[in-house]
């Protein structure tokens, strides 16, 4: 902390010098059991979306923050579907901060995990369960620094409100939408944390941290190849699924076109300049006007880096493919999904005829399936007052730079852009190695190192006590 | 003895000769069976609305597969042989999955014909229908249903000749078996298995009839008749291609749906070799000589042995007559793709159905290798589904056979062509009686050739037959169980 300006404050800084102490430096090793325990108890709570059922997750944490003295407001437009919001006031003289973490989880396919994914089995040092990483890791974050800051008394120049919302995984009409459409009043803040980021460990060592202040929309489309219905005996030249399976094969071959925004141009130049020589050949070629050089290094990142060769484009990946019903049946129609994530100045129209020219198959249909659409907004700026804090704290809890990113994936924070208010994606520190592996967010064996899930929870009261606490 | 009203007519063509010898007339049938001529030749005009009552009948009950329920067409074929006096004799490893054999005794002077027709048909998207699968809507000549030429127009055609030569107190030499088995489309362990296993003594015979031949009909005249002597054999393939899961906005290499549409498309372009055998060698010379001249081209080039020439023909054929390119090889068709589950997951595997209708004279294990190597990929797994794969058949039918000379005369005298021997793309449950030794011919009604790539073939989603093809298909049938099996 430095030593500032006002006199004013000169008569009471003995006084607060001895309160910042105590307030910043919480006892954490006391806190990892209680911190184990809440991040638990919500991962065995199944909010597998759909349906959802988000509320018992709600009145969990409801009961935990209560007991605590901390007020709670639950919203719901599907009582089964309900959100949380907990206010603790500050003196009004900033405007709030908001942090966030949803509820549910993507679903999972059971028969393919080792350790059952609501299980929050402890092995290894890791924690592994559905949503360990996406979101109930944010969750706890969120949740054990509004109990640190009750416990504390924290005096704010800031309210921190803490939402856990439901249906990000696909039905935001009952978690953010709602709340934004019904009840922004509650929510509304001048700066928000949420998932989104995160920091980077390359073998066991923290490299960067990156904090989410952009993303890319979604906008899946959907291609089905309509063709003609048969005997298996007497293969057809129109079999829907053979055109099909063309068109995926295609698309699965297709690299659309490179294009930097500040946001990323800034991050892959920062990351060049503090990776190892071997790996920042590839960050700074990507950026390099020969086509030539930029594809070489990009096919390296698709086959050893493929959430940065995510960030270089509008992405597309084939998730889904559905075609016939009887092995001797040729079926009249084939269907496929693509998860397109674009590039926040992709315009739509126009790739969808790129999409189509690569396809090239009058056969098949290609259209958006304007399913669960996020709303554009503007990125959170470098230059403010939260974006400093994280990357100060990022130096301080994680050793390591702040890089800003542009999210592959789509959150919440969308639509909160959408009314203005500055987000910031952040997250705890995860191996880079492990999503190659199929560990990362929405695989069969999701997991989380019990040691960056408490470091994560310090690096969360070190940016909201920052940003919150009276001056 | 005085012939019954349902349809008798002047004797045929065929007995003419004899029929003015003996001085025989327009009612002298009778007189000519008595001297051991041709029997009594049926009014055919005046069979039709009753042909039409089964058939219809037969069609409308949903005998789909799965579940089957085959019992049910089984109850209905019992009631009409029991109101005729023929024995209806039901056998079931399950009783709602039933077969149905009836016998009508000759002299013992020769060894029996079967006839048969199977009860259950493929599954249907109703969604994609635009008559109802299980009305049999009568419209523009058409009746239009599932099962209309796969095999509910056979088993009319075998049901009816029963009904027939008991009516017409026909003199045989041949006892005639008719059975009508169960689960043929897939489930042939509770049908033709169960039969061949548990029942043989009441279905053993010299000769058999059923579904894998037809007649073709192009631009509406009938150009040829085909009789089946050989099938190939289904031998399904399964693909699954493994990779990691993982969140859809970070497309990764190993997607498991892209290696398998890869995998697919390479075996989607792929055509196996060209291989004949003396059943379809004779098959497209056959065609070769009758056919148009710009057709026989392709059916003389596709026997060349310059490989380009062959291939030009064999891309004509998959194009315009795809049944004919299916005969020329071991045939591979993708029927089933599945994988994924969620938009925004990238699921860890996705699986292929590949549709093998293999030459009976290839090498299993050698064909697998083949399809490895097309896909080319260590991603993908390909191996063999082991479902339901019929035996090879101890040998074809053969075409000096006494069957196959009667089926050429019938379709002269009553399709006016020739009758080419042909091996079937399809499987049918020919095959496990092959394997004991009896002589399987497979015969069916004539369709329009440019019905299939139109949709209206058999297992599609507008399954048709014209009504003036059953009828003269119920004659054929009969003419030629008659030939075949009476006193003489």
């Amino acid at each position: 902390m430095t030593a500032k300006r006002s006199i004013t404050l000169a008569a009471t800084l003995s006084s607060i010098t001895l309160f910042a102490q105590t307030a910043r430096e919480p006892d954490w090793k006391a806190l990892e059991d209680e911190t184990m325990r809440h991040y638990q108890a919500v991962l065995r709570l199944d909010t597998r979306n759909p349906p959802g059922n988000e509320h018992v997750v709600v009145d969990y944490v409801k009961g935990v923050l209560e007991k605590e003295g901390i007020p709670v407001q639950v919203f719901a437009s599907d009582a089964n579907r309900s959100n949380l919001v907990a206010r603790l006031k500050g003196n009004g003289r900033k405007r709030p901060i908001l942090v966030m973490g949803h509820s549910d989880t993507v679903t999972t396919d059971e028969k393919k995990w080792t350790y059952p994914p609501l299980s929050a089995t402890r092995n290894g040092g890791w924690v592994y369960g559905r949503g360990t990483i996406d979101d109930k890791d944010n969750l706890t974050g969120g949740l054990m620094t509004m109990i640190l800051l009750k416990r504390l008394n924290v005096p704010l120049d800031r309210d921190v409100i803490f939402v856990s919302e439901a249906g990000e995984e696909g039905s935001t009409g009952v978690g953010i939408g709602y709340l934004v459409r019904d009840h922004f009043a509650d929510i509304d803040a001048e700066y928000c944390l949420a998932e989104g980021g995160g920091v980077t460990r390359i073998g066991g060592e923290t490299k960067y941290a990156t904090v989410q202040t952009l993303e890319k929309i979604p906008r899946g489309i959907e291609i089905v190849a309509h063709g003609i219905s048969g005997h298996g005996s007497i293969p057809l030249k129109s079999n829907a699924i053979v055109h099909l399976a063309g068109a995926v094969a295609k698309i699965g071959d297709w690299r659309p076109d490179v294009r930097f925004n500040e946001t990323t141009g800034t991050y892959f130049r920062k990351l060049a300049a503090i990776s190892p020589p071997d790996v920042a050949k590839y960050y700074r070629d990507v950026l390099s006007p020969d086509p030539k050089v930029q594809r070489a290094a990009d096919d390296w990142l698709f086959e050893n880096e493929p959430r940065h060769s995510s960030m270089l484009r509008t992405s597309v990946s084939p998730n889904i493919f559905q075609g016939g019903y009887r092995s001797n049946v040729i079926p009249s129609e084939a269907r496929a999904t693509l998860d397109v994530r674009a590039l926040p100045d992709e315009d739509p129209a126009k790739f969808l005829g790129q999409v189509r020219r690569v396809i090239n198959d009058p056969a098949v249909d290609v259209h958006f399936t304007n399913e669960s659409i996020r709303p554009a907004g503007p990125d959170a700026k470098l230059d403010s007052e939260a974006f400093k804090a994280l990357e100060a704290a990022g130096t301080r809890i994680y050793n390591a730079p702040t890089l800003p990113m542009m999210g592959t994936g789509a959150t919440d924070m969308a639509q909160l852009r959408a009314r203005g208010m500055q987000c910031f994606g952040i997250g705890p520190a995860t191996d880079f190695e492990d999503a190659p592996k199929g560990f990362g967010a929405h695989s069969d064996q999701e997991r989380l190192l019990e040691s960056e899930l408490h470091r994560f929870v310090r690096f969360n009261w070190d940016v909201i006590y920052e940003l919150a606490r009276a001056k | 003895m005085k012939v019954l009203g349902a349809g008798v007519r002047g004797a045929w063509c065929g007995a003419a000769v004899l029929g003015a010898v003996l001085g025989a007339g327009v009612l002298g049938a009778e007189v000519l069976s008595a001297v051991q001529g041709a029997p009594a030749q049926p009014d055919w005009k005046a069979l039709e609305p009753e042909i039409m009552r089964h058939f219809q009948a037969i069609m409308r009950i949903d005998t789909r597969n799965p579940p089957g329920n085959e019992h049910l067409a089984v109850d209905y074929m019992k009631k009409v042989f029991d109101d005729a006096g023929i024995a209806g004799q039901v056998f079931a490893l399950d009783p709602n999955r039933s077969n149905i054999v009836a016998r009508i005794k000759g002299s013992g002077r020769k060894r029996p014909v079967l006839i048969m027709g199977h009860t259950d048909v493929v599954t249907v998207d109703e969604s994609k229908w635009k008559f109802p699968p299980f009305s049999a809507t009568r419209d523009g000549g058409w009746v239009y249903g599932r099962g209309a030429v796969d095999d509910k127009d056979n088993l009319t055609a075998a049901f009816e000749t029963m009904l027939l030569l008991k009516r017409f107190n026909v003199p045989l030499d041949r006892d005639v078996i008719f059975l009508s088995e169960s689960g043929e489309e897939g489930a042939s362990n509770f049908g033709m298995q169960f039969m061949v296993n548990q029942h043989y003594p009441e279905i053993d015979a010299e000769y058999c009839l059923a579904e894998g031949g037809g007649a073709i009909r192009i631009g509406g005249q009938v150009k040829y008749t085909t009789v089946e002597t050989l099938e190939k054999i289904p031998r399904g393939i399964e693909l699954v291609a493994h990779g990691i899961s993982g969140h859809g906005s970070i497309p990764l290499k190993s997607n498991a749906v892209v290696h398998l549409a890869s995998a697919v498309a390479k075996v989607g372009e792929w055509r196996p070799e060209i291989r004949f055998n003396e059943t379809t060698g004779s098959y497209f010379r056959g065609l070769a000589s009758i056919a148009s001249p710009e057709a026989a081209k392709y059916y003389r080039d596709v026997l060349s042995s310059d490989a380009k020439v062959r291939a030009t023909a064999d891309d004509w054929l998959f194009e315009h007559e795809p049944v004919h390119s299916s005969m020329l090889r071991t045939s591979v068709s993708p029927n089933i793709f599945q994988g994924g589950y969620r938009s925004n997951v990238i699921p860890s595997e996705a699986k292929a159905t590949l549709d093998v209708r293999a030459l009976p004279d290839e090498d299993p294990a050698k064909f697998l290798a083949q399809v490895k190597a097309v896909v080319d990929d260590p991603a993908v797994d390909v191996h063999f589904t082991g479902q339901n794969v019929r035996p090879a058949s101890a040998f074809d039918a053969r075409l000096d056979s006494e069957p196959y000379k009667v089926l050429e005369a019938a379709a002269k005298r009553i399709y006016n062509t020739v009758t080419l021997p042909k091996m079937e793309t399809g499987a049918t449950d020919m095959s496990p009686l092959r394997a004991r030794g009896v002589q399987c011919f497979g015969i069916g009604v004539a369709i329009d050739m440019e019905d299939g790539p139109k949709g209206y073939g058999m297992h599609s989603d507008q399954e048709r037959v014209l009504e003036s093809e059953l009828y003269r298909f119920v004659r054929y049938t009969y003419e030629s169980v008659v030939d075949l099996a009476r006193a003489r």
